[in-house]
């Protein structure tokens, strides 16, 4: 936010004397403002020759920040702008969809958790393929892998319009695959810039309707975030935290859905488990456990974790669309 | 003493009625189950710790439907104020529950002006950062009565969900970094203290009741996906180890200012005998543990479709 001397121009009460009372108080920002206790800045300002305008500034100062501060909202606004914004996204995927109730959910960040060729990539490009095709809207796809494959979304999109043939099929193909955005992002910096320049092409390209985006695919997020958990020191875990509040902010704001994938690690006891830690369990809405036997086509899926659904497991068997080729 | 003082002091301060609102409001209240153990009034501190899933958000859920359905509902028919700081709230449960709540005391269809009533006494803003929740608590005082003029009655109840979102954040900040006086105390603690000081202030005119979740974040190291809590843990790390009986052990990571505001402790974790994965009967089942006052008993609680029971 704000050092005090970039208000000054707009707010003539912030002059260098109010700075330099400021600063001798050790208050350079408007950060460091909010962090200051207020009463005992008023009553220092009693102590000065021009208590009035200092107080006058202090008043300026709470009229800047009561303008900033996030909306106050009741049930019936959130319920409303749930309802008008936040719409429900198949994943193409029919075990999936079921167990979420009809997909994924714009506004929320969904984990795919799961050990090895379990199917985590198969369903973000199966998703990426199903919601431009079916929701006309663009896909968003960070790759940290080199897993993405056009010819797999090639297969998904000739599976679902099997009736059209030759021309037809190429230009939609074409078309789909347009819409799909793909990055290659190999560490944890690069997704950051890539994310804050995709919230900055948002805010200022809210217009263009016809790619609007609506999914948001980091596969695998793990690995580029376990690389930075090592080591005593906060960081990485900052950096980890803050890459999920970025991901809901811009899931919110711009009704987004939010796809992001992790692997699993062995516990202590042998129990493969989500990796990424205790922290990180509380970021996403929504987590769903993948997990195949060897060489079957039989895919487990299961829900860890979800905002509105009381049971943590379900188990559901099928024969997933995912792994015919 | 002349006439005018005497006519003052037979006069009284206040009429009888305004007294009994002063006085109800300022008298605890007891909480439908889970948290009716132990009676809570306004200007208390509750936290609910437990690991990440164990149905802390839910229980909020609960206790702000009860807060705001009329008293002929069984509610304390007042507003409620949810600060969403893990930006995880899902509003179509909420609204859910409350009519699975309301149709409970009346017919299949449900009464919409009691809904939206109560929709609307719910308020909520979120925030994705320390400074933003700073800022919130700074601008609350105008906008509660703002809110209190709108609704004729006032907030009572502010939960924040959950306080330690921002732990990992804060504690990396490089905020302070370059200043003189930062080399005294670190940003987490200055935040802290800041964010105690402000809900002390806002308490002071709002008189509220304070229910904050809190996610463990330091995992136990013996743990496993399925069943987090259930450990024991080596004495080694014991210095900030908080303990409670020999089997579940968090570590407190809030600094002692934030410690020592909280009045009520209640631990909320995994049962061991219906264990959360097996799909019984479409519920997941927790127990519920009060750690300050120190209970022996720990309750069973029961999440369903149609919201948080307590198993007998």
């Amino acid at each position: 936010m704000a050092p005090l001397e970039s208000l000054e121009k707009e707010y003539p009460l912030i002059d260098s004397n109010f700075q330099s009372f400021c600063a001798s108080h050790g208050i350079f920002s408007v950060e460091d403002f909010l962090l200051h206790d207020l009463d005992a800045l008023l009553s220092f300002t009693d102590n000065h020759s021009t208590s009035q305008t200092l107080k006058q500034g202090i008043d300026q100062l709470i009229s800047i920040i009561d303008a900033l501060h996030p909306p106050l909202l009741n049930g019936l606004q959130l319920l409303e702008d749930a309802q008008r914004n936040k719409h429900v996204l198949s994943t193409g995927c029919e075990g999936i969809d079921a167990l979420l109730r009809g997909g994924l959910r714009e506004g929320q960040l969904t984990e795919l958790v799961g050990s090895s060729s379990s199917g985590k990539t198969q369903a973000c490009l199966l998703s990426a393929s199903t919601v431009v095709a079916k929701h006309k809207s663009s896909v968003i796809y960070l790759d940290t892998g080199n897993s993405f494959s056009p010819q797999r979304i090639a297969h998904f999109v000739g599976q679902s319009s099997g009736h059209i043939f030759g021309n037809q099929a190429d230009h939609m193909l074409k078309k789909v695959l347009d819409r799909i955005i793909c990055y290659s992002v190999f560490d944890v910096y690069h997704m950051f810039d890539v994310l804050h320049q995709l919230k900055i092409n948002l805010r200022s390209e809210i217009v263009k309707s016809n790619q609007h985006v609506r999914l948001l695919i980091v596969d695998s997020i793990s690995s580029l975030i376990t690389p930075i958990l090592g080591g005593s020191g906060p960081q990485g875990h900052a950096l980890m935290i803050s890459a999920g509040f970025l991901l809901k902010k811009l899931a919110h704001e711009h009704n987004i859905a939010v796809l992001v994938t992790n692997h699993v690690v062995g516990g202590d006891d042998g129990i493969s488990k989500p990796a990424m830690g205790e922290s990180w369990k509380s970021v996403p809405h929504v987590r769903i456990l993948l997990s195949r036997d060897c060489g079957s086509n039989v895919c487990d899926i299961s829900i860890l974790k979800h905002p509105s659904m009381v049971c943590h497991l379900i188990r559901k068997f099928l024969y997933d669309v995912v792994y015919v080729s | 003493m002349n006439k005018k003082e005497i006519e003052k002091w037979i006069g009284g301060d206040e009429s009888a009625s305004e007294m009994l609102s002063r006085v109800s409001s300022m008298r605890p209240f007891l909480f439908p189950p889970p948290l009716h153990r132990v009676p809570l009034r306004v200007g208390n501190v509750v936290e609910l710790v437990g690991p990440s899933p164990s149905a802390k958000t839910h229980i909020l859920i609960h206790a702000a439907i009860t807060s705001v359905l009329p008293k002929c509902y069984g509610g304390l028919d007042h507003l409620v104020l949810f600060l969403d700081l893990d930006c995880r709230f899902d509003i179509a449960r909420f609204s859910q529950l409350l009519i699975h709540r309301i149709t409970q005391h009346g017919t299949d269809s449900y009464d919409k002006t009691l809904y939206a009533l109560c929709m609307a006494r719910f308020l909520y803003v979120r925030c994705y950062d320390s400074f933003e929740f700073l800022h919130t608590l700074r601008t609350l005082h105008c906008r509660l009565e703002k809110e209190k003029e709108v609704h004729g009655v006032g907030v009572h109840l502010l939960m924040i969900d959950s306080i330690g979102a921002f732990h990992w954040m804060d504690r990396a900040s490089m905020f302070l970094s370059q200043r003189e006086n930062s080399k005294k105390k670190l940003f987490l603690q200055t935040m802290s203290e800041a964010v105690v000081q402000n809900i002390r202030k806002l308490l002071q005119v709002h008189p509220m009741l304070i229910i904050a979740t809190k996610s463990v974040v330091f995992g136990n190291r013996y743990s496993t996906a399925s069943n987090d809590v259930k450990v024991n843990m080596e004495e080694g790390c014991s210095k900030n180890v908080a303990r409670n009986h020999q089997n579940f052990q968090y570590r407190e990571y809030m600094p002692s200012v934030w410690q020592s505001f909280v009045t009520h402790r209640i631990l909320v974790r995994s049962s061991d005998e219906h264990p959360v994965t097996t799909n019984y009967q479409n519920s997941s089942f927790y127990l519920l543990e009060w750690l300050l006052p120190r209970l022996s008993f720990p309750d069973k609680i029961v999440v369903k479709d149609a919201g948080v029971f307590v198993d007998s």
